[in-house]
């Protein structure tokens, strides 16, 4: 028998410890991890998938420890990509130890799958993670007894403050080098269950010893009892279910159910039961905050207006804080940066059209969009509030329910919520569906969802012509594009999806008040991004259309430039709809390769010289107008904040207004063809970056073709309705 | 003529900025970093 002292001595002091991380979603794991790892993660995929793997080697008391980080699972049940992917890399690589990472608050669903590790026979190490929370709740866990009754160190751990991680490494290494007290306890599941587990371990290792050597032994009679394809197909026993047939079907007959189900029940029943034993939770009658915000927030009638009324209040902040700042960069862009760089260009004697280039194509072109950043970084800090406080989770609950009286499958929900910041992570999330069916059908209804690109174009026409009611505009916009979504959900359904959805368990985590670092941090990652793209797609479309703009060479109105002809010759299309400008046309053009290259292009197009003036500013007075003016900005910002039920601050001065060049474009378009615009650019067509998302998930261009043709018709029906109707009422023209 | 050439290599680096970040990226993009998205091929492990 092999002693701990023996395999101590057995680990050379450079012997790498494997330590897998295993946990429920929303557990904590990531946080834990990170916590654990610091800046030492490295991000990888899983071997022939799609799914992020993180992975760091630490040294801690001058042993090296590598961790894996696996994916979020509920079970081990081979059913989505995640669960098989943890389950393959348990039993094949098997780790010298696994850290069970448990929510404290959450303790009997976590435990489900601490059982089914504890079957692994690998040595564990629970975190009894966001430990704090449980005990702000007045939750008393007794960690001895519970560790008795796993036969597994159990660490308090508070991940987000970094509390209990020494404690977490001494008992991993112990685990792990084989010096720990307490070993993986069996679990019984009682009676005939238990009986015919030994049965089937007995007939494992008489007949095939080398299967008993490969696996854990009774985790494999386990999973032959429970008649698990995957691993009778790996084990080439597919033909030979005898093994365990029998008492499988003895089972079922005598439970009335099948294994699967009487396994799930034994283990939820040893999951209640340690949980019965070690839990003490505070007086039943005590209704918990979470529990009283969620009678209002999920009741059946109010669900909906708040979740609506949520968005708005959105909209409002993100414009109050974010418009002062819009209008100090477009000032700085439009200013100093423009003049700087002209005289920079004269100072180099560069030919005059590369001047142009970087004044009319780069500034012009990736200064539009940047000046919108603010805007998108407000937006992105309310989202991932209403994420962090466990809002959005509600929400989707709230649209499941509504989904599922109109007979949508709920779930595909979620991955439209994140189409709200980028549609791209929202087509990559359809895999978190189980159905084939349910994912190519919920990718179809993404593009409808207002992505952050859309922001600028938005922001640009509400600015112009709603600007006293540019939240509520931006708003119905967004509500349009949720509505269409599920119009188009249903007729999907009825035609080319049909068939039954399941019913599925949406977790509701308890409501946080997430911390200001945090917030900060994921607005950043969320956010950081859109500069990327400002630095690379949006700049080499910004130069590629100068050049369609200023060719033939030499040519003197825009309107006969390659752009302007193919804009010319699209614009009878959009006639109807109000917008049959060829300035118009080739926005939306463009605006195929990223939403925001609309608002870049009518930049371009739309921009003329500067007057010159008499004396133009110093570096130093520039510098010392934008610092003043940056400090302005922030203070409306904040005053903003305080009287954020106050006016709506989008609105743009009138002289401000005549005065760039986005007064051209109050010319051109009307209050009611602007409205008409903005309903065309949020339904058209998936982007670029989201056409190659669709190719990418689902090895075909065929889902992006029929997303871009139904959106194509779906926006021009819908903006005609708009503009035609708003004609009829009265509104304009 | 040089300016014909300067005009030409400034349209061959957009194109290259344009195919690099669109299809060689996979559209890597706002919102990847929650996870969601697939690695970037470059910082693949395997």
């Amino acid at each position: 028998m092999k002693t701990a002292a023996v395999l101590r001595q057995a680990l050379s002091p450079q012997k790498v410890l494997t330590v897998a991380v295993a946990g429920n979603p929303n557990s904590g794991k990531s946080t834990l991890i990170n916590a654990l790892a610091g800046t030492r993660l490295q991000v990888g995929n899983w071997p022939g998938v799609t799914v992020e793997k993180k992975e760091a080697v630490l040294e801690y008391q001058g042993r090296k420890i590598r961790l894996v980080d696996l994916p979020g699972t509920y079970s081990l049940s081979p059913y989505s990509q995640e669960e098989v992917i943890a389950r393959d890399y348990l039993v094949r690589e098997k780790p010298d130890a696994i850290i069970d990472v448990l929510d404290a608050t959450n303790l009997e669903r976590n435990l489900y799958l601490t059982m089914q590790l504890l079957e692994l026979g690998l040595p564990v190490v629970a975190a009894l993670n966001i430990f704090d929370e449980a005990q702000n709740k007045g939750y008393r866990i007794d960690t001895g007894a519970m560790e008795e009754m796993l036969g597994a160190k159990v660490i308090p751990t508070v991940a987000t403050r970094k509390r209990g991680m020494e404690e977490l490494l001494d008992a991993v290494v112990d685990a792990g080098e084989g010096a720990a007290e307490r070993r993986p306890r069996k679990l019984p599941y009682g009676g005939d269950i238990e009986a015919a587990v030994t049965e089937v371990e007995k007939k494992v290792t008489d007949l095939y010893p080398h299967l008993a050597e490969r696996y854990p032994l009774r985790w494999l009679a386990l999973k032959l009892l429970e008649g698990d394809r995957q691993v009778l197909q790996e084990t080439n026993l597919g033909d030979h279910h005898a093994l365990a047939g029998e008492a499988s079907r003895h089972l079922q007959q005598a439970h009335g159910e099948d294994m699967e189900a009487l396994m799930a029940d034994a283990r939820y029943a040893q999951a209640a039961g340690l949980t019965r034993e070690v839990l003490r939770k505070p007086e039943a009658s005590r209704v918990e905050l979470t529990e009283k915000i969620d009678r209002v927030v999920l009741n059946r009638f109010l669900g909906i207006p708040i979740f609506l009324l949520a968005m708005w209040l959105m909209f409002k902040l993100t414009f109050d804080v974010g418009n002062p700042l819009v209008d100090w960069v477009d000032g700085v862009f439009s200013g100093p940066l423009t003049r700087w760089t002209k005289a920079l260009f004269i100072w180099i004697a560069a030919p005059e059209w590369l001047g142009s280039l970087a004044t009319e194509g780069v500034i012009g072109g990736v200064g539009t969009v940047l000046t919108f950043v603010p805007l998108i970084f407000a937006m992105m800090f309310f989202i991932t509030f209403l994420e962090g406080s466990g809002y959005m989770a509600r929400a989707a609950f709230v649209m499941d329910r509504a989904m599922h009286a109109l007979g949508l499958h709920g779930k595909s929900f979620i991955p439209m919520l994140l189409g709200f910041g980028c549609n791209v992570p929202a087509i990559y999330a359809t895999r978190t569906l189980e159905n084939p069916r349910d994912k190519v059908l919920t990718a179809l209804l993404i593009p409808l969802m207002s992505c952050g690109a859309k922001l600028p174009v938005y922001a640009l026409f509400t600015g112009l012509f709603f600007a006293a009611h540019s939240t509520t505009v931006i708003w119905s916009l967004y509500v349009l594009g949720i509505v269409l979504a599920m119009a188009m959900g249903i007729f999907f359904k009825r035609t080319l999806f049909r068939g039954e959805y399941p019913l599925f368990i949406m977790e509701l985590p308890p409501y946080r008040l997430p911390s200001l670092k945090s917030l900060m941090i994921h607005t950043w990652e969320k956010g950081k991004h859109f500069l990327i793209k400002a630095g690379t797609y949006i700049l080499g479309m910004s130069i590629l259309m100068w050049f369609l703009l200023n060719l033939p060479w030499g040519v003197k109105d825009k309107k006969d430039s390659v752009l302007g002809r193919i804009g010319q010759g699209l614009a009878p299309i959009f006639q109807p709809l109000g917008f049959g400008q060829w300035q118009a046309a080739s926005s939306l053009v463009t605006g195929f390769i990223a939403k925001e290259i609309v608002v870049t292009t009518m930049g371009q197009i739309y921009g003329k010289e500067e007057e010159k003036q008499e004396e133009p500013p110093t570096l130093g007075e520039d510098l010392k107008e934008i610092g003043l003016s940056l400090g302005k900005a922030i203070t409306e910002a904040g005053r903003n904040v305080v009287a954020t039920f106050g006016v709506a601050s989008l609105a743009v001065e009138e002289d401000e207004k005549t005065a760039s060049w986005r007064g051209a474009l109050t010319e051109q378009f009307s209050p009611l063809s602007a409205l008409t615009f903005m309903a065309f650019t949020l339904l058209y067509m998936p982007c670029m970056v989201t056409a190659v998302a669709f190719r990418h998930e689902f090895g075909t261009w065929k889902w992006f073709g029929l997303a871009t043709a139904y959106g194509l018709v779906l926006a021009w029906l819908v903006a005609f309705a708009i503009y035609q109707g708003g004609r009829l009422l009265g509104l304009g023209g | 003529m040089s300016d014909l050439l300067l005009a030409g290599a400034i349209i061959i680096g957009a194109v290259y900025v344009l195919y690099r970040s669109l299809w060689k990226k996979r559209g890597y993009c706002p919102g990847c970093d929650a996870g969601t998205c697939p690695t970037k091929p470059e910082k693949n492990s395997h």
